[in-house]
C-alpha cells in the first residue's frame, strides 16, 4: 500500500502549530519588543532597558554566575554521575535496589527538595549539626554573595540531578562492547589504564551530550539560587530577571535581561545541533 | 577481592545515604511539631509524632485553595498537551517530511529559557485577563507550552514502535483512515499514553517559575512552599511537601523502566 504524504495531513499538526504560533512564537517576539520600548516614553526601538542593565552591577554579576554556576554544576555532575556509573556496573549485593535509591532525589520535585535544602544549609540546620557531632565549628553556607554561597548553590542542584548523569551515562556503558575491555585485560592492561585509555574515549559521545544538555538546562537554572540565597545571594540571569519583573515592576528590563539569556542558550544550542547531539 | 567488595558496598551504602536523606528529613519533619523542626542541635530521628501540620495545612484555606489549583492546572494540562500532541506525534511518526519542522519545534519548546517566556506571557496575560486567574487558566496554559515537547517525544515513540503495516491492514479491510487510527493503533499505544499522562502531570504539578510569574495571590502549591519555607515555616513546609511527594514518587516507577528502554532519552526534563 502505498503511503502518501497529502497536503491535509498537515491538518493533523495544525492545532499544535497554532499553539506554538501563539504561545511560543509570538510571546518570543513580544519579549523582544518590550525589551526594545522605552518605559517611560513608549518609543521602539530604544536601547534604554539595555542601557539600564548594563549600568545595573546586579546584572554583571548574574551574568558571572550565569557562566561560573553552570560550568561548576555540569562538572560536579559529571563526574559524581561518571563515578555512580562505573560503579553501579560492578556487581554487588543490593545493586538493583541502589539503582532505584539513586534516582530518588531527581523524581522529588525541584521545589521539594529545595525547601529541606534550605533546612539542612541553614545556620542552624543539619549540614551544621554534622558538623558539630564531628566536632568543627559551624559554617555559614549561605550568606549572601560569598564565593561558599555559589559552591552550596552548585552542592545542591548537583545533589538533585546527579541522577540524570547517571542514568546518561549507565545507558551508553550498557552499550559498550565487552570485548575490547577483555582484551586490553588480556593484554595486561591494570584497571585505572583500562578505564581511562578504553572505557572513557568510548563513552566521549555520550558524555558529550550529557554535557551540553546538562549545561543547557543549568544556564536557565532560576529556583535553586532564589530559593537557597534569594536574588543577591547568588544572582544569574534568570533570578535577575525576575528581580526587575517582581521588585521594580520593570517589564522592558526583565524583558532585556531575559532576551540575553534566550540568545546565549540560543548559541549554545546552535553548537549543540551543530554537533549533532540531538538526533 | 573481598576488600573491593567491602569497599564497593560502604561506598553504596553512603550514596543511599545521601541520596535518601532529603527525603527522609521531609518526612520526619512533616509528622513533628513545627517546634522540634527548630531545635538545635537538630533531630535526626522523630522524637515526637504527630498529624499537627497536616491539620494546620487542612484548615489554612489558602492552601487548601492551592492544592486544588494545582490539581485542576496539572489535570486540564494533561488533557490539553495530549490532544494537541496525539494526532501530531502520529503524524512525525508516520511521514518523515512532516517529523522535520515538528521536532525543530519542540527542541525550540524545550530549551528555550523559561523565565523568557514567562516574563512576555505574564505581560500578555495581564491584558487578556488571564493573569493571576482564579484557576490558573493562565498557568494552565503556560504549562501546556511546557508539557507539549514531553508528551510529543514518548507519544512519537509510541507510534513508531506500531508497525505501519497494521494500519495498511485494516485499510486494505475496508477501514477508513480514522478508523484504522481509531480501532486499531490507538489501542496499540495506550502504554505510551499512560506514560505521556503521568510524566505530563508531574510537569505542570512540579513547576515553580511559571507559577511565581503568572500567579500573585491565587496560588498553586509550589510558590505556596516556597513561601512557608522562606517565611520559617519547615514543619509545614514539609507537610505540603510531603503531599506533593505523594503523585511525584510515581516517576520513580514510571520513569526508570521508560528509560532503561530507552523510551525518554535526550527528553531529559
Amino acid at each position: 500500500m502505498r503511503r502518501t504524504f497529502g497536503t491535509w495531513m498537515w491538518l493533523l499538526a495544525a492545532p499544535l502549530g497554532l499553539f506554538l504560533l501563539a504561545f511560543l512564537a509570538y510571546p518570543i517576539a513580544y519579549a523582544i519588543k518590550l525589551a526594545l520600548t522605552d518605559p517611560l516614553t513608549q518609543a521602539f526601538p530604544s536601547v534604554s532597558n539595555v542601557r539600564l542593565i548594563v549600568h545595573d552591577s546586579l546584572f554583571w554579576q548574574a551574568l558571572w554566575g550565569n557562566i561560573i554556576l553552570p560550568i561548576a554544576s555540569v562538572a560536579l555532575e559529571l563526574a559524581a554521575g561518571l563515578g555512580l556509573a562505573v560503579v553501579m556496573a560492578a556487581r554487588f549485593p543490593g545493586r538493583r535496589l541502589l539503582r532505584l535509591v539513586v534516582i530518588v532525589p531527581f523524581a522529588l520535585p525541584e521545589i521539594v527538595f529545595l525547601a529541606i535544602m534550605r533546612s539542612v544549609f541553614a545556620p542552624r540546620g543539619y549540614a551544621n549539626a554534622a558538623l558539630a557531632a564531628a566536632g568543627a565549628p559551624p559554617v555559614e553556607w549561605l550568606l549572601p554573595g560569598r564565593a561558599l554561597t555559589f559552591l552550596t548553590v552548585v552542592v545542591v542542584d548537583a545533589w538533585h540531578v546527579t541522577p540524570v548523569v547517571f542514568l546518561m551515562v549507565l545507558a551508553a556503558l550498557a552499550a559498550l562492547p565487552n570485548e575490547i575491555d577483555e582484551a586490553a585485560q588480556l593484554d595486561g592492561a591494570g584497571m585505572l589504564a583500562r578505564f581511562f585509555c578504553i572505557t572513557l574515549p568510548l563513552l566521549r559521545p555520550a558524555l558529550f551530550a550529557a554535557v551540553l544538555l546538562r549545561g543547557l538546562d543549568a544556564m536557565r537554572m532560576f529556583a535553586t539560587p532564589l530559593v537557597l540565597a534569594g536574588v543577591e545571594g547568588a544572582p544569574v540571569l534568570s533570578t535577575y530577571a525576575y528581580h526587575q519583573w517582581s521588585d521594580y515592576g520593570n517589564d522592558g528590563a526583565a524583558a532585556a535581561a531575559a532576551s540575553g539569556l534566550a540568545l546565549l542558550c540560543t548559541l549554545v544550542t546552535l553548537l549543540l545541533l551543530r554537533r549533532r547531539v540531538l538526533t | 577481592m573481598s576488600r573491593r567488595r567491602t569497599t564497593l558496598v560502604l561506598l553504596a551504602l553512603g550514596v543511599a545515604t545521601l541520596d535518601l536523606l532529603p527525603l527522609a528529613l521531609i518526612l520526619k519533619q512533616a509528622f513533628t511539631p513545627e517546634r522540634e523542626s527548630f531545635a538545635w542541635p537538630p533531630t535526626w530521628w522523630p522524637h515526637e509524632f504527630t498529624l499537627d501540620n497536616f491539620r494546620t495545612l487542612g484548615t489554612t484555606i489558602e492552601l487548601e485553595r492551592g492544592f486544588w489549583l494545582s490539581l485542576g492546572v496539572a489535570g486540564l494540562t494533561v488533557t490539553s498537551a495530549l490532544i494537541l500532541t496525539l494526532p501530531a506525534a502520529w503524524l512525525a511518526a508516520r511521514r518523515p517530511r512532516a517529523d522535520r519542522p515538528l521536532d525543530a519545534a519542540m527542541i525550540v519548546a524545550r530549551l528555550f529559557p523559561t523565565i523568557a517566556l514567562a516574563v512576555p506571557l505574564a505581560a500578555l496575560f495581564v491584558s487578556v485577563g488571564l493573569y493571576n486567574h482564579p484557576a490558573g487558566l493562565g498557568l494552565w496554559l503556560a504549562h501546556t507550552l511546557l508539557a507539549i515537547p514531553v508528551a510529543f517525544l514518548v507519544l512519537r515513540t509510541g507510534f513508531r514502535d506500531v508497525p505501519a503495516e497494521l494500519e495498511d491492514a485494516a485499510r486494505l479491510d475496508g477501514a477508513s483512515a480514522c478508523g484504522a487510527f481509531l480501532w486499531v493503533t490507538l489501542p496499540l499505544v495506550r502504554p505510551s499514553l499512560a506514560a505521556a499522562g503521568i510524566l505530563v502531570f508531574l510537569v505542570s504539578w512540579d513547576e515553580f517559575a511559571y507559577a511565581l510569574l503568572l500567579q500573585v495571590t491565587n496560588r498553586s502549591l509550589p510558590p505556596l512552599l516556597y513561601y512557608l519555607s522562606a517565611f520559617g515555616y519547615p514543619g509545614l513546609a514539609s507537610a505540603v511537601a510531603a503531599i506533593m511527594l505523594v503523585p511525584a514518587l510515581a516517576i520513580i516507577f514510571v520513569l526508570e523502566p521508560a528509560l532503561r528502554s530507552g523510551t525518554l532519552s535526550g527528553s531529559g526534563r
